[in-house]
């Protein structure tokens, strides 16, 4: 098995052995407006196929935002809707907890009595609710909206500036070439500004002044975010403008990207300023929630667009959803797509941190093809394979800040960054591998290896095994050692190595690992080099 | 009304338009005897149902609001007058019909109505046996001397007023006394006879009797007659906490609403008569005295009568539909195929089928329907009630206010309840009318969701006489959309955008009326264009304006509404281009097809909505477009049909008035409903013949065939 830049950086497998069937999920979204679900299924080639989606409005928004807290009666019509949900999901049999996800936005996590609903929510009906911070809400935007950026001709060499302004909040993307090169929440919402605007008591025309006002602060530190970029293009997501884009683009085929021209959108803006809210809903037939909201987050939109001095703006009919599916397809198929912005964003932390990029590139590579020849040695699920590449990208960032002890100071610097795709439990994980890449074996005692679960315990032991061996087969830091193959003999695990002949360097370091492989697989290793 | 002819014609009239021609089939001597009876008893059935419905409701507005016009810029007032009008007319011919036409006919056939002169003694004694036994006891006269002492009649029921001389302490005043009918005697009484069929009606018997109520008493007066009641209350539903409670509440005011009707035998004195319409509180223009029998709907039972199949058409059977193949599993058929039944011609047995062999499925996970109107003892809700106790998720939505079908519904819910179905009463304020039935199965790939829509009620009797359509697919479009519709309706989920479907009262009309302007659009391109519907009635102004603007532009339109037309066609200006026809025969014309050729794209919808305001606003109601190029071909093929008749059809004229149909000079005669069971007929025949001869022989299981 060799291993080179040919191949993907991550290469996929499913679990192994088993004859995949289509798997039926949920995901539900609690947003600041409405409590959304999509029932869908995950193909065994990837595609998911959505068989339901509901929506029902709530105001959780409206109590966050104005209140601090979500009321009683609130939480109980949320209690309603999600027991209605669930008895949806029985009848497609979903109710394995990898089945269904539900998430809350801006509303529940800006909450504080966030906790007591979560609680309630759970006791209720079993649902686990998980708040969503800004890096999650960006990455699932990410993965949702991928696919039709790579998909469009018309953006091929286009800088996306995706941009959904939500209820609560407004998320920007910067993507060029499938890497994420900025990403940022703003607290601008279509439902916040609504409640700021109430506050005012000001005449209807002076209203939407101050609005504007308050829109256009946002936009300028938006566009100072952004900075400039090449060929600049923007991408809204979200309900209200997907409906102004139903409204402007005749017989638009929802499957692709929707292109309206800024002077069209400013033309249905004021149109829709002007209105009242019951002539909004008289009119085009939409419920008061999203008439409510319509206006504040249109003219964000617009505002943005001329900010960034655009001509056109494109509109996906993607949702929060696609993106939450996308990610529950790659949770159990980790795809190239899933993966690559992930390494890039890896490589850009360990390029901060002034590693030796090519060796750890090496021994990310390594430790991958080790992971792959050892399957069935450590039975790991395939998504550790990602971890544990990132982990081998970043094992050497600690020595940025001192080479004593590096390890420990990589636990602590990729704890506290940002790396694009990953959750902070995934990022908990890579921290730990690289931690545990050298000296002692994790120990019961050890800060944060103690708050895993068994699980992730014995996952991350087994993957620092394996980076180890993947870090002493580069000792020489010469990408020496290309190919290798595994195999089990009786008391020991042969490491063959083709073409290289004398592998006492790399014995040594192996050596020098100590003794974890041992440990976690029972058996040590030996190198055999090419015989002669 | 005004000389200049209203834009729409009044649907009161129109409905009684229908209800002639209706009407007119009893009088067509062409037809066999007992379906002629068959038809007189149904306009007369229909008419008691638009005294409850439409002319209660009327009356009601007319006290409430007499100023206000309805788009035939008729005033309440003056559409009760020309309604008297028009139905003085319409009994006037119904009882015609009978006494000159059908009841000679029938004696002469053997179905004779005995009088009381000319009773042999043989029958003489049967009656007494008959009265001792089952009239006497059931009926109780009633003494009345007004209207606080006067017994609540039930609805539609006969009742018999009897004035006695007054005694020597009643100071002069009449004596009057009421025997309500019931419905436990029955109203024909069969009497012993030799050859044929011979009995006396309910009334006659007790006319002829009646001094045995009254023993001592001078009878002066005996004389039949008839209350309907208004029926046009509705539960307040925003005030309805339990709609079941509600609902039987309903049905209990029913029972006591102001009468609207008087039928009467024109026998009555005045004073008699001038007491009931005092105690009744009935103007005279709602009063209707018949030199005949009343209540001419109970005939409907003589024409069920054994022994006289020479005067009935045969009894159709319905054909199995060659798109369904017999030795394998309906989902098996409909993932092969998209299905396309026409009922009655094609049975319905598949769609039953389909329902049973989802209960009895294993893989099934989830059945959801609607129950609008079923029949009693129905296979589906059987079959639903099977699939919820094995565990399977059912939600039926039973509509607890089909009218007058109330009483069934509820105690059909509460069976269903009671096996575990999850049934949801309806939607607040809206009826629910489409007729939709999704069965979600777990198979090898995933979930596949098959889909049924309908024109019809899932109703395996009427399924046998309405003409209605089936469709059944597995279309992922439309399985979505039914899903999402279904999430609408049982409060699962706000109402969202669908792919194909459209749905009342969300967006159905505005959906009609953007099919008809782009028609309209087209035309004015220069292109072809044409429009064809097939639906019960006609009343919604707002489509009825876009349909008179589409002609205006050239687009040809054919319409074939079977009941209420208001749009009046063939007018200068304004309707030119628009033909509407009426078909009548032995089926009931229910089920709804349109076609817009949209450029040559053809597009093809079955639907459950009329166009009218009360179902594009107030009923929960689809539209189904019909993608697949055989089933629309069908429908196509069918639509086209109706506009072919010219034996059972009717042309509306622009007076309102309607024409019936002869063959042009030479052109062959062509009956609609004939074509489609001889289509039936031939494919089954065509199909018998293609299948090669080939004997399957039933092996032991292991055994390789």
């Amino acid at each position: 098995m060799a291993t080179g830049s040919k191949e993907p950086a991550v290469a996929l497998s499913g679990p192994s052995g088993s004859v995949e069937r289509a798997k039926p999920v949920a995901v539900i979204d609690i947003g600041t407006s409405a409590i959304r679900m999509a029932v869908a299924e995950i193909l065994p080639d990837g595609n998911i196929r959505r068989l339901e989606t509901l929506t029902q409005d709530v105001n959780l928004g409206q109590d966050t935002f104005i209140r601090g807290t979500i009321q009683k009666t609130t939480i109980e019509q949320c209690v309603r809707i999600l027991k209605s949900y669930r008895q949806l999901l029985d009848e497609y049999q979903i109710t394995q907890s990898d089945q269904i996800r539900v998430v809350a936005t801006s509303a529940v996590r800006e909450a504080t009595n966030k906790m007591a609903f979560l609680d309630r929510i759970y006791i209720a009906t079993g649902l686990l609710v998980e708040p969503t911070d800004e890096a999650e809400v960006s990455r699932i935007n990410y993965l949702g909206i991928q696919p039709y950026l790579r998909q469009d001709e018309r953006l091929q060499n286009a800088t996306a500036i995706v941009i959904e302004v939500g209820g609560g909040s407004t998320e920007v993307l910067v993507v060029h070439d499938d890497n994420v090169i900025f990403s940022q929440t703003y607290r601008l919402g279509s439902l916040r500004l609504r409640e700021t605007l109430e506050a005012y008591r000001a005449p209807a025309a002076q209203l939407r002044r101050i609005m504007d006002n308050h829109i256009r602060r946002t936009v300028d530190e938006i566009v100072a975010g952004i900075g400039s970029r090449e060929n600049p293009e923007m991408i809204a997501l979200g309900g209200d403008i997907r409906f102004a884009a139903g409204q402007l683009i005749q017989d638009w085929d929802r499957s692709a990207l929707g292109r309206v021209k800024l002077s069209a959108l400013e033309g249905f803006v004021d149109g829709v300023l002007e209105m009242t809210e019951d002539e909004l809903v008289h009119r085009y037939r939409i419920t008061f929630p999203e008439a409510d909201t319509l206006g504040p987050s249109l003219l964000a939109y617009m505002r943005l667009a001329q900010a960034l001095e655009l001509s056109r703006i494109y509109v996906s009919n993607v949702t929060f959803r696609d993106g939450l599916l996308m990610e529950m397809v790659a949770s159990h198929r980790w795809t190239e797509e899933f993966t690559k912005p992930v390494i890039q964003s890896a490589l850009e932390m360990a390029r901060k941190y002034h590693v030796d990029e090519t060796h750890a590139r090496h021994v990310a590579e390594l430790a991958k093809t080790l992971f792959h020849e050892l399957q069935n040695e450590h039975q790991l699920d395939a998504r550790y394979e990602l971890i544990l590449y990132v982990a081998a990208l970043l094992h050497e960032v600690g020595t940025f800040v001192n080479s004593v002890s590096h390890h420990k100071h990589a636990l602590y610097l990729i704890t506290h960054s940002e790396i694009f795709g990953l959750r902070a439990e995934d990022l908990t994980l890579v921290g730990l591998v690289a931690r545990y890449h050298r000296r002692a074996s994790p120990k019961a005692s050890h800060e944060l290896y103690a708050t895993l679960d068994r699980e992730h315990r014995i996952a991350v032991a087994k993957m620092a095994a394996l980076l180890r061996v993947a870090d002493a087969l580069d000792r020489s830091r010469s990408r020496r050692i290309q190919q290798l193959h595994c195999t089990r003999e009786s008391e020991r695990l042969v490491i063959a190595i083709p073409n290289v002949e004398d592998l006492s360097l790399e014995q040594l370091a192996l050596k020098e690992k100590g003794s974890l492989f041992e440990e976690i697989f029972g058996v040590p290793v030996l190198l055999r080099g090419a015989t002669r | 009304m005004s000389k200049k002819r209203a834009r729409y014609i009044n649907r009161e009239l129109s409905w009684l338009e229908f209800n002639q021609r209706v009407l007119d089939q009893a009088c067509d001597d062409s037809l066999p005897l007992l379906e002629r009876l068959k038809f007189l008893a149904i306009s007369s059935s229909n008419l008691d149902e638009f005294f409850m419905v439409r002319v209660g409701g009327l009356q009601v507005l007319a006290d409430e609001d007499s100023n206000h016009r309805d788009a035939s810029e008729m005033t309440p007032e003056q559409q009760l007058d020309a309604i008297s009008q028009r139905t003085h007319r319409l009994t006037g011919d119904q009882i015609v019909c009978y006494l000159e036409q059908l009841e000679p006919a029938l004696t002469e056939a053997g179905i004779r109505r005995t009088h009381s002169s000319n009773l042999t003694q043989q029958q003489e004694n049967s009656l007494h046996r008959v009265l001792d036994n089952e009239i006497f006891p059931t009926l109780t006269p009633m003494v009345v001397t007004s209207s606080h002492d006067f017994p609540l009649l039930i609805n539609q029921t006969l009742n018999v007023c009897v004035r006695l001389r007054p005694g020597p302490m009643d100071d002069d005043a009449p004596r009057f006394s009421i025997i309500p009918l019931g419905r436990a005697a029955p109203r024909f009484v069969t009497l012993p006879s030799e050859g044929g069929y011979a009995y006396m009606l309910l009334e006659d018997v007790l006319l002829r009797y009646i001094e045995r109520f009254f023993p001592g008493e001078e009878i002066i007066e005996c004389v039949p007659f008839r209350i309907t009641r208004n029926a046009d209350l509705s539960v307040r539903e925003d005030q309805a906490a339990d709609l079941l409670v509600q609902m039987s509440r309903v049905l209990d005011a029913r029972k006591q609403s102001h009468c609207v009707r008087l039928e009467i035998s024109d026998q009555v004195t005045s004073r008699t008569f001038n007491f009931l319409k005092q105690v009744l509180d009935v103007d005279d223009c709602h009063v209707y005295a018949s030199p005949g029998p009343l209540d001419l709907a109970a005939f409907m039972q003589l024409t069920a009568v054994s022994g006289f199949e020479k005067y009935k058409l045969p009894a159709w059977k319905p054909q199995p539909s060659p798109m369904v193949d017999p030795a394998r599993t309906m989902f098996e058929c409909i993932t092969d195929h998209d299905i396309l039944l026409l009922h009655p011609y094609e049975s319905f047995d598949p769609v039953v089928r389909l329902v049973e062999e989802a209960a009895d499925d294993p893989d099934v996970l989830a059945i959801k329907q609607i129950l609008y109107r079923t029949s009693r003892d129905s296979a589906i809700a059987a079959a639903l009630a099977r699939a919820a106790q094995r565990g399977k998720s059912v939600t039926a939505i039973v509509e607890l206010k089909a009218r007058f079908d109330e009483a069934r519904n509820i105690e059909w819910a509460k069976s269903l309840e009671q096996s575990e179905v999850q049934v949801i009463y309806g939607i607040r304020g809206l009826k629910t009318h489409a007729k939709t039935c999704i069965i979600v199965r777990r198979e090898a790939h995933g979930v596949q969701r098959y889909v049924h829509f309908g024109t019809g009620n899932y109703n395996e009797a009427t399924a046998r006489i309405y003409s209605d359509v089936s469709y059944m697919t597995i279309s992922e479009d439309l399985a979505a959309d039914a899903t999402s519709f279904f999430n609408a309706i049982c409060g699962y989920s706000q109402p969202q955008k669908y792919r194909k479907l459209e749905a009342a009262p969300t967006g159905l009309r505005d959906r009609i009326l953007e099919l008809i302007a782009s028609e309209t659009e087209f035309r004015r391109q220069g292109q072809k264009a044409s429009i064809s519907a097939k639906l019960n009635s006609l009343v919604d102004p707002a489509i009825i304006d876009a349909l008179y603007k589409a002609s205006n532009a050239g687009v040809k339109i054919r319409l074939n509404i079977r009941g209420i037309c208001c749009l009046r066609p063939g007018v200068k200006k304004l309707s030119e281009n628009i033909k509407v026809v009426s078909i009548i025969d032995q089926f009931l014309e229910h089920s709804r097809i349109l076609h817009f050729r949209h450029g040559g794209d053809d597009l093809v919808f079955i639907s459950s909505a009329d166009w009218m305001p009360r179902n594009l606003n107030r009923r929960i109601e689809l539209l189904v477009p019909i993608e697949d190029p055989v089933c629309q071909q069908r429908l196509l093929d069918s639509l086209d049909a109706y506009f072919k008749d010219n034996q059972r059809s009717h042309r509306l004229e622009r007076d309102g008035s309607y024409t019936r149909l002869q063959p042009d000079g030479s052109a062959a005669l062509f009956r609609s409903q004939l074509y489609h069971c001889q289509q039936a007929v031939d494919a089954v025949k065509r199909l018998e013949q293609s299948q090669p001869t080939l004997f399957q022989p039933h092996r032991a299981s292991g055994q390789a065939s």
